[in-house]
């Protein structure tokens, strides 16, 4: 199981490491943070301009149950995963990737 | 007359002539020790060592030679300087003498000096004395040798004394005894009735004043043993062993004159090394059973001894490094895991300042 592990984490990109960053900083502040969020975070940074890419990269975390998507009052909410925290501590470590601010949370 | 430097030095001196030897120190405090003649103190630039002596540092006693420099060389000429080669006065005076003597073109037969060192047991003794010798021996002596212009250089071990655990006064006593055994050689022949050979005081002064390393023992002889089985058997333990020899003499004290002929087969002895030795034969009433004290003349190269000190230095030297290493330091096996350790190493260094394992940990999914 831990090499499968290992294969999805070294699979994942940059905007996957930060939409995990994101989704936990939220929680954070408890604020609840959506897709919509995540999208508009996304194309802030220039990481993407469709809402399906951004969709499409959520979907693929919350299948690998790194992501967990609720729907609240008509919303889409993102909460990490205990197994997403792990992920984004690992990635983190490495060093392979940098964090940015989300300008919903910080704009 | 004899000569004393240093502390070891000087007490050998007084002990082999009582009240009329003249003893060198850098410290006032170190000559009111010893009874002499004459005392002269070098004077040292510290105080320090103007009250406890030279304390291991030849250097201290070098720097001092200068102010006794003209009344030393005076003095030493034709005498007997006793020193140790281990602490810092007699080492630093005598190495100046030494050099001094090396750098001479030819000194007179009647001016020669006899030196006798008293050099350290390197297994016991502190590893001080023992580099201060090993300089000792490879500076000063070394030249002195190729110089020619000592006399007799006697070498005496403390090993003795370490091992059988001799109270240094008796040790003393022993070494002057020792000294004396060949110093007497010339009295007997006075006192005692000659039977054959001959050895005056001429003959003997001469003897004294060839520059090199000279080993002397006394022991029963027993004609029926040969005589060479008879002398490796009692070489003199106080000093440090012979090597090939270059001249030699004995006397031979026998209680019956009908014994005379008894010397021919140590002739013959050493005609096997060609040596031709000074011998006498003397008739000795008191004694039960024959008597020799024999000398022998070696030039063993101060190299070869200054190698036997390297060895033990450099053991000792080794043993203290492998003891320190053994004392202070742990050196256990260890299972390195390098992506673990960099993970580690990773985590230390992000404190609480990190963003974000800070939100993650605020969020308790870690």
């Amino acid at each position: 199981m831990k090499d499968l592990f290992d294969k999805q984490v070294a699979s994942l990109r940059d905007y996957h490491f930060l939409i995990l960053y994101w989704a936990a900083k939220a929680e954070s502040q408890h604020i609840k943070y959506n897709i919509t969020n995540a999208y508009d975070d996304l194309k802030y940074h220039r990481i993407t301009r469709t809402k399906q890419s951004a969709v499409a990269y959520i979907e693929s975390l919350t299948t690998l149950c790194f992501l967990s998507m609720v729907e609240e009052h008509n919303r889409k909410n993102l909460y990490i995963t205990n197994y997403g925290a792990k992920v984004l501590e690992l990635l983190y470590s490495q060093n392979i990737y940098s964090i940015k601010p989300s300008n919903f949370l910080e704009g | 007359m004899s000569v004393g430097v240093g502390g070891a030095g000087s007490k050998l001196a007084s002990l082999l002539d009582e009240g009329s030897a003249t003893i060198f120190d850098v410290s006032g405090v170190e000559l009111d020790k010893v009874e002499a003649c004459s005392k002269i103190r070098a004077v040292a630039h510290s105080s320090k060592a103007q009250l406890k002596g030279s304390r291991k540092d030849p250097e201290i006693g070098r720097q001092a030679f200068q102010s006794v420099k003209n009344k030393a060389l005076d003095l030493i000429k034709g005498q007997t300087v006793f020193c140790s080669t281990g602490g810092g006065t007699g080492n630093g005076l005598c190495s100046v003498m030494l050099e001094h003597l090396s750098a001479l073109d030819s000194i007179s037969i009647t001016n020669k000096t006899v030196f006798v060192f008293v050099v350290p047991y390197a297994q016991r003794e502190s590893s001080d004395f023992v580099d201060n010798t090993i300089s000792f021996l490879e500076g000063p002596v070394s030249k002195a040798i190729d110089a020619g212009n000592t006399g007799n250089l006697i070498v005496f071990s403390n090993k003795v004394k370490f091992e059988q655990r001799i109270p240094e006064k008796t040790f003393n006593k022993m070494i002057i005894e020792s000294l004396n055994h060949f110093l007497h050689i010339p009295i007997k022949g006075e006192e005692l009735k000659q039977l054959d050979g001959n050895i005056d005081y001429e003959d003997f002064c001469l003897y004294k004043t060839k520059p090199y390393f000279n080993h002397f023992c006394q022991f029963e002889y027993d004609q029926d043993v040969p005589f060479g089985k008879q002398l490796k058997a009692n070489y003199n333990e106080l000093l440090l062993d012979p090597e090939g020899t270059i001249e030699s003499l004995f006397l031979l004290e026998l209680p019956n004159p009908d014994l005379t002929n008894s010397f021919y087969s140590i002739l013959d002895y050493f005609a096997e090394d060609d040596v031709s030795p000074m011998y006498s034969v003397l008739h000795n009433p008191e004694l039960k059973k024959p008597l020799i004290t024999v000398s022998l003349l070696y030039s063993r190269k101060p190299l070869e001894l200054v190698d036997d000190f390297n060895a033990i230095s450099g053991r000792h030297k080794r043993n203290r490094v492998e003891k320190s290493l053994d004392q202070y330091v742990t050196l256990s096996r260890l299972e390195v895991d390098l992506t673990n350790e960099a993970e580690k190493v990773w985590r230390e260094s992000h404190t609480e300042g990190d963003e974000v394992l800070n939100v993650l940990k605020r969020i308790g999914k870690l």
